[in-house]
């Protein structure tokens, strides 16, 4: 009984037995075949999403082009082209004496697709002298693939650039599968051999760490699985893994590995696949990286965060070096190779992804904004090309970060550090092709370009003068009052504005008024022609904030961000066509279709004739007035036209202004809205001049139209001078047949004393200039 | 448009102005080329120079006729000092610049296929390299008529006038734009003043 008792026991718990296996069996057959369906659905259809890549401008290159041999050169390094002695591929460069040969990478512009090509740029001292192509025929034009300048990501952050198995140097597969996965061509997913041996290492330290796993593993892992490291997980990774290598080819797995894998971290960007990584750490595409970046890139794949080349580069330069043996050791590269990568250092760029500016990128995605769905952006894999002139922007930059510093040292408050915003337009075309936020020009922050608004200040003065002189009653030379100005005020209050120096400075001529910045002869000028029409100037040029129709507008109250302040001096710079800004060019499709475009669009706003004049009137800003230190740093012959701006208690110092070729507007002060003790003149003009010094600019050179007439006042009273007669002549333009008092004992002839002297001074000028 | 220097002499500051560098013609040798082939699309190219030899060395000065992007040239003479109340500058012609002219021709055929955004994008590359230069708004307006947007053929028009200052011959075609822009809103009357404006600023 006890027997049939322990028999019948023994045949239930066999049964059961047999019925859990079958049970689990089924239930992990049916999870595999469940699982079956998410590789293959989801594998099968894989397409990345892509982010939305933002490239620069590209140089265009002509001969005439005001560059060097050096500028030449550094512009090529900044695109990451390899100086060698004889041309190979694509990315490299060399000289020959005034000769530059550029073997150009495949570029896609806006508008075509280039092949690589063999280019030569033949330089000379100033500029470049000409182009040729690889037959020795001469080219009008060539350019420069655009500089890629960022990518507008997802929240989560995923950011890549594709590859295709053409596109990755064949040593790359070869050293992942010697360091990663060596029996990556037989295995069938996984390699029970490297997962004991790393589970024997895991349960005899008691937690579970990595390796063993295959680079299919860790494919399915950063593709299908989260992070989190159970037993369960495991097992689905396995499963995962043999489906996929059951569907799959091995070199569909490689391809999709190398695009797939996380490789780096920058802020809220995830690096991932080794086309983004390679831009990343070396600027420049997978295909052209030498032995010792493909094995850097490799090493860090075991530990982006741990393995950073440039945060921990010991750890990673002797990670790459343990890569390069590892592929001599399997024989994927020789060991004289080896050897001299391993010599190489790690050769990281500075900068990520070659250069990164954060506050150009804020306005590009603000202008994408209004026309995209956030979705679009960020996955459809959108090419975005904008206006960025990276040389531009680095000198923008450094001006700023130095001039700042140079100011802080004199500082009125020792715990806050000043601010500062630029703003580089081109004139013509209102492209936009510089913006710099803030001093940490690597922060991804309050942008003070776009979002500061701070007070105008003497910025609007050349907008009042200008509706003076389109009255027709006024010209530069006329005569304005700076007087002591009493205004009852709507509210009762009486407004007694006062002049920056608190003297008051008589009868002096418009041009002196905006010269110097003379608030109270301003104010009669303003009084005089209307609030209200001052404010539709405004308008006029693309102010799109209401302006308040107060007195002390007058004085600059309304308070504008940097980008406005360059949209309304661009109108100024470009003859009073109002042209509005853009940062974008055109935004192409994945599929290569242009899908917009930012026209160029100029809307006369403004009587040529008025602008003509008031711009001569700034020129003299520069000469006499509040910006005549930019011409201590400025070549002498450099025309340039400007206005300085401090609002109340100095809390903003401004200067805008432009040359021939480019519109600068410089804001500096204290994000708290702090006085900072210094006026425009002090503050913003240091860094308005070192930017202006260090772009190639061309003179402000608008042709004076034809019912204007150029002619000689004294400065101080505005009277009718002969060039020579007066030492403190100035040209204006006026309509023809203007009739200006002459200043009493100017004669019409000039004495032959004074011409002597003109002429020993355009000696002297010439010489310094030689 | 006056360039200031301070020289001192004799520890005496003295201030010396001296006037921009006068406008010259400009269709000259290398350029030749250039305005027969644009004479034709805007009869703007004025009469050729009588010889190459002989024709002034286009200066790279401040309002110089000159639109062939050149390095600042510091070593070359500067013009005379001049005295006189400044006299209206002699006529003058505008012209391509190689790289212009490239671009334009280009431009010439992505329009002549119907694709005037492509021929727009093609002359915008050529006014990032010679912004000043009036031909290159007139074949912008161009392409904006194509464009059926005479508003912007208008605005372009007068965008060129503004530049064209002393080119009788290239004040004309922009007006001829500007009218024909005008009159495809319509606007006849004052086409037909710009008609006028046109045909005074050709010279005979």
């Amino acid at each position: 009984m006890y027997l049939s008792k322990k028999g019948r026991f023994r045949k239930i718990f066999w049964r059961s037995a047999l019925g859990i296996v079958l049970v689990g069996l089924i239930a992990l057959g049916a999870y595999a075949w469940y699982l079956d369906g998410i590789v293959t659905r989801q594998f099968e259809g894989r397409r990345w999403t892509l982010p939305a890549h933002v490239y620069a401008a590209p140089l265009e290159l002509y001969a005439g082009l005001p560059l060097t041999e050096f500028d030449i050169k550094h512009e090529l390094a900044r695109l990451q082209y390899r100086q060698v002695d004889k041309l190979e591929r694509p990315g490299t460069y060399r000289e020959q004496g005034a000769r530059i040969d550029v073997a150009l990478r495949p570029a896609t512009f806006a508008d075509e697709s280039r092949p690589a090509s063999i280019l030569t740029i033949q330089t000379g001292p100033k500029a470049v002298a000409g182009l040729r192509d690889s037959a020795g025929k001469e080219v009008p034009l060539a350019r420069f693939e655009p500089l890629m300048i960022g990518s507008i990501f997802p929240i989560h952050g995923e950011d890549r650039i594709v590859v295709t198995p053409n596109d990755v140097p064949p040593m790359l597969p070869a050293a992942l599968k010697a360091v990663e996965d060596r029996k990556f061509d037989t295995h069938h997913g996984i390699d029970p051999e490297a997962m004991f041996r790393a589970l024997w290492v895991d349960l005899r330290s008691g937690q579970i760490e990595q390796g063993g796993s295959t680079l299919t593993q860790q494919l399915v892992k950063s593709y299908f699985l989260d992070s989190r490291q159970t037993m369960s997980r495991k097992l689905r990774e396995a499963i995962m893994a043999l489906e996929l290598e059951a569907h799959f080819s091995k070199s569909d797995l490689m391809n999709a590995y190398i695009n797939e894998i996380f490789l780096g971290q920058d802020g809220d960007r995830a690096v991932h696949g080794f086309g983004l990584a390679s831009q990343f750490y070396f600027g420049k595409p997978l295909s052209e990286l030498d032995l010792s970046e493909v094995a850097t890139l490799v090493a860090i794949v075991r530990g982006p965060s741990y393995y950073d080349p440039r945060r921990h580069a010991q750890r990673a330069l002797a990670r790459r070096d343990l890569v390069l043996k590892l592929m001599a050791e399997r024989g994927v590269v020789s060991q004289r190779d080896a050897k001299a990568a391993q010599a190489r250092p790690l050769g990281v760029s500075a900068r990520a992804s070659g250069s990164y500016f954060p506050g150009y990128l804020d306005f590009v995605r603000r202008v994408l904004r209004r026309d995209y769905h956030e979705e679009d952006l960020t996955r459809a894999g959108l090419r975005i090309y904008t206006n960025l002139e990276p040389r531009a922007q680095e000198q923008a930059e450094l001006s700023l970060d130095r001039e700042l510093a140079r100011l802080d040292k004199n500082k009125k408050y020792p715990d806050a550090a000043l601010e500062g915003a630029v703003v580089i337009t081109t004139p013509q075309s209102g492209d936009v092709i510089a913006i710099v936020g803030g001093r940490n020009v690597a922060y991804d922050g309050f942008n003070r370009a776009l979002d500061a608004r701070r007070q105008f200040g003497s910025l609007v003065k050349p907008f009042i003068y200008l509706t003076a002189l389109e009255t027709g009653r006024y010209t530069a030379a006329t005569i304005v009052q700076d007087q002591p100005v009493q205004i009852k005020l709507q509210d009762g209050t009486v407004w007694k504005p006062e002049n920056f120096t608190k003297q008051t400075y008589g009868p002096v001529p418009l041009v002196r008024a905006l010269a110097e910045s003379l608030n109270l002869a301003t104010i009669g000028v303003g009084m005089d022609i209307g609030i209200p029409k001052v404010a539709q100037t405004l308008q006029r040029f693309g102010l799109e904030r209401p302006v308040p129709q107060v007195p002390s507008m007058l004085l600059g109250t309304l308070e504008v961000a940097p980008i406005e302040a360059a949209q309304l001096y661009n109108g100024l710079a470009n003859g009073g066509f109002r042209s509005p800004l853009r940062a974008v060019r055109a935004v192409i499709s994945e599929d290569g279709k242009k899908i917009k475009a930012f026209p160029l669009e100029v809307t006369p706003v403004a009587a040529p004739e008025a602008v003509y004049a008031l711009d001569r009137m700034m020129e003299q800003v520069m000469e006499h007035g509040t910006g005549r230190s930019a011409h201590l740093v400025l070549p002498n012959n450099l025309v340039v036209a400007g206005k300085s701006g401090t609002s109340s208690d100095l809390r903003d110092s401004w200067f805008a202004g432009f040359s021939g070729s480019h519109v600068v507007v410089v804001w500096v002060g204290y994000d708290d809205d702090l006085p900072t003790g210094l006026t425009g003149s002090a503050g913003a003009l240091p860094v308005w001049t070192r930017i202006m010094a260090g772009l190639e600019e061309t003179s402000w050179d608008a042709p004076m139209p034809e019912s204007l007439a150029e002619a000689w006042i004294d400065y101080p009273t505005g009277q009718k001078v002969e060039k020579g007669c007066s030492e403190d002549a100035v040209p204006i333009a006026v309509p023809v047949g203007t009739e200006l008092p002459v200043k009493p004992g100017c004669t019409q002839q000039p004495n032959s004393l004074q011409s002597i002297v003109e002429r020993a001074g355009e000696w002297l000028r010439d010489m310094m200039h030689r | 448009m006056s360039i200031k220097i301070d020289a001192v002499i004799a520890g005496q500051p003295i201030r010396v102005t001296r006037t921009r560098a006068e406008a010259e013609p400009l269709c000259v040798a290398a350029r030749v080329s250039a305005c027969l082939a644009i004479a034709a699309t805007l009869a703007a190219c004025g009469p050729i120079p009588p010889s190459p030899a002989s024709a002034p060395r286009p200066t790279t000065g401040p309002g110089s006729a000159q639109t062939q992007p050149e390095p600042p040239d510091t070593q070359r003479p500067l013009p005379p000092v001049e005295r006189e109340q400044p006299s209206r500058p002699p006529p003058k012609t505008f012209a391509l610049g190689p790289a212009s002219l490239a671009l334009v021709s280009q431009a010439h055929k992505q329009a002549q296929g119907g694709d005037y955004g492509e021929a727009a994008t093609t002359i915008e590359r050529a006014l990032r390299i010679e912004p000043n230069n009036p031909l290159l708004w007139i074949e912008m307006g161009d392409v904006r008529m194509g464009e059926h947007n005479p508003a912007q053929a208008d605005a372009m028009g007068r965008k060129a006038l503004s530049l064209a200052t002393g080119d009788p011959q290239t004040q004309a075609a922009a007006w001829h734009l500007v009218s024909n822009a005008l009159r495809a809103q319509g606007r006849n009357q004052e086409a037909a003043e710009a008609d006028k404006k046109a045909l005074g600023s050709t010279p005979r």
